[in-house]
């Protein structure tokens, strides 16, 4: 039995996020260069769960995941510059929600089509092409998204990064915690099943495409809500900025190096690629992206099943015997379709 | 010039520029059929070609046609050595995330090692016969354009004529067929992904040779050219060597088409029309069979 899933695992997760919380109260702390780093592994924890819910969990590799960061992004910056004009808009829970929503809605009304039509393969490389058209729709949105130059917020209310820790710190642990109870429910239960066969799935009573849409824009509703955080860390959402595509792919390579189909894999490995690209920043300006480059290839030769599957898939290697070994030796390559 | 004449001529550039995106469909065509992986780093592949070609060219004063040539046995080199370092493990998983992973990683350092020797400035190569063109039906055919489209029907027809007359490309299509079964009938599966790899790559060198010799090429031109192959494999159906290239032709003139009637719109109507044949014809356009075991 994994400590980490009894009560205690459960302690302590509270005691680790208090701890947390109380990091600003330490002098000057959020002056430090790890605190903004904190702040970026909480937003990528997000997105990590996001992509963990709807890949991980339920198996759809969705590569749409920067359309929900930026539609995130947009509805906050919108709404901030229409509605409040006077302010009041920074850290407003409802822009937060608000963005999350927006994002969950588009994934529901696009995922119906998609999901009933595309699975596997073709359905990540459609939510790819997805992505595409949101990014050449914000661009050529006009007057409306400010086109390529996206929107401008007022950054007046700016005043220390706290507000952005604790929000962050909160949502980071929200979705880790919707991670974790969905994962022991009948509702994970049913996601795993769609996962693992969705014929099976399909008849043994669970509604198919109706997990699979929900798992989609609960993702889509995670990624949204970073979006939106993020953008009351920029004050200024444009398509390079927000409609980026390392908004798919550092969640992926964060919960596939972690373990994705785990609770805890995406927060260690946005905690470990963060510290990576961060380390990289500062002390190998202009060429830590091939450090990085070098580094994704290394863990997926490595360990393809992340950090935290490693100990499971031994055992689980050591249980059903050596004819899956032998299998896939004799054919170099597992049948794939 | 006349309306008519105009659009006449975005049609023929939109073939000819689409032939390109159909050489690089054809090499994921290939890996994908082999080995079912995408491999999203073609893209940069073609740059890195291209860069290969610019370099030879001012540094060693060699025709980017003719580097085309030299270009061959190294890239097909070069993608035998990559299978085996790095995707001869993955390609062996069920998890295909794994090699898709490995394909972005090689992309990200690519790119930055691009930019990093050749600066992210646009570069291109001049040659003295660049910017001329021929007059032929009353239209003006850019000589490196043209040259580029043939370049692309001819390593279209030289894969297919692989494919389907050597040993090695039978084995190649027997794979694609299914992995198993061939494993079965004494096919060395990693030898064959081996060879489909290192043709992909060639075919990505290929295409950076004409590709920089008819337009300007910066390090990260390379992942959008990795999603218009893209496209370009899904408009003609997965695993089509013929398919891929009229994919590619379809996805061009759908591009240059609509940024005419829609300023701006054409990657939009690209990847529009790729959602819907992945939607509704996902075995691709131009395949008449449907049903495949």
């Amino acid at each position: 039995m994994n400590p980490l899933h009894g009560k205690l695992g459960l302690k302590i997760a509270i005691g680790v996020v208090l701890a947390f919380a109380l990091v600003p109260f330490i002098p000057d702390a959020h002056e430090h260069y790890l605190f903004f780093y904190l702040f970026l592994v909480f937003v990528n924890i997000i997105v990590a769960q996001g992509w963990n819910v709807v890949a991980g969990y339920t198996g759809q590799i969705s590569l749409a995941q920067h359309a929900f960061f930026g539609i995130g992004g947009y509805t906050t910056a919108l709404l901030a510059i229409h509605f409040f004009e006077d302010g009041g808009s920074y850290f407003n829970p409802l822009l937060l929600a608000a963005s999350g929503v927006v994002a969950a809605l588009f994934a529901i009304v696009i995922g119906f089509p998609l999901l009933s039509k595309l699975a596997g393969d073709y359905f990540a490389l459609g939510t790819l092409g997805l992505g595409e058209i949101v990014r050449v729709v914000l661009i050529k949105g006009g007057r409306a998204t400010g086109g390529s130059a996206g929107i401008s917020m007022s950054p007046e209310p700016f005043e220390t990064l706290m507000p952005h820790y604790w929000v962050g710190l909160l949502l980071a642990a929200a979705c880790t915690l919707v991670v974790f109870l969905m994962s022991r429910s009948r509702l994970g239960l049913a996601l795993m099943a769609v996962r693992e066969d969705s014929i099976a799935a399909a008849a043994s009573g669970v509604p198919v495409l109706r997990m699979k849409v929900g798992a989609f824009a609960a993702s889509a509703f995670m990624t949204g809500l970073a979006g939106s955080l993020y953008a009351f860390y920029v004050f200024a959402v444009s398509p390079g900025g927000f409609l980026n595509l390392s908004w798919t792919l550092y969640p992926i390579l964060m919960c596939v190096m972690g373990g994705s189909g785990t609770v805890l894999g995406p927060v260690l490995g946005a905690f470990v690629m963060t510290a990576v690209f961060s380390a990289g920043n500062v002390y190998l300006p202009g060429v830590h992206p091939i450090v990085s480059g070098a580094l994704i290839i290394l863990v997926m030769l490595f360990m393809p099943s992340g950090i935290l599957r490693m100990r499971e898939g031994r055992r689980r290697r050591a249980k059903t015997g050596q004819q899956v070994e032998k299998g896939s030796q004799a054919s170099g390559v597992a049948p794939s379709r | 010039m006349s309306e008519l004449g105009l659009i006449a001529e975005l049609l023929v550039n939109g073939v000819l520029f689409g032939a390109m995106y159909g050489v690089a469909a054809i090499g994921l065509s290939l890996i994908f059929g082999t080995m079912g992986i995408i491999f999203l780093a073609q893209g940069a592949m073609i740059v890195l070609g291209g860069y290969a070609a610019y370099w030879a060219f001012r540094l060693l004063d060699v025709d980017p046609y003719v580097m085309l040539f030299l270009l061959l046995p190294v890239s097909l080199l070069v993608g035998s050595a990559m299978y085996q370092l790095l995707f001869r493990r993955a390609a062996a998983m069920q998890d295909k995330n794994t090699s898709l992973l490995i394909a972005v990683g090689l992309s990200f350092m690519l790119e930055s090692a691009m930019s990093l020797v050749w600066t992210p400035d646009p570069r291109s190569i001049t040659t003295s016969y660049t910017s001329s063109s021929v007059h032929f039906l009353g239209m003006n055919w850019s000589i490196t354009r043209t040259a580029g489209f043939f370049v692309a029907i001819a390593s279209a027809l030289s894969v297919t004529q692989f494919l389907r007359r050597t040993m090695i490309g039978k084995a190649v299509r027997a794979t694609s067929e299914d992995m198993t079964s061939a494993a079965l009938v004494g096919i060395a599966p990693h030898r064959v992904n081996m060879i489909a790899f290192a043709i992909g790559i060639a075919l990505a060198g290929i295409a950076g040779c004409t590709l920089a010799a008819t337009y300007t090429i910066d390090p990260y031109f390379g992942f959008l050219l990795s999603l218009k192959a893209l496209i370009a494999l899904a408009l003609g159906g997965l695993g089509h060597v013929g398919g891929a290239l009229a994919g590619g032709v379809l996805l061009g003139l759908i591009e240059s088409g609509s940024s005419y009637v829609f300023p701006g719109w054409g990657d939009a109507f690209g990847y529009a029309a790729f959602l819907l044949v992945l939607m509704f014809r996902p075995q691709g356009l131009f395949v008449r069979t449907v049903t495949k075991a």
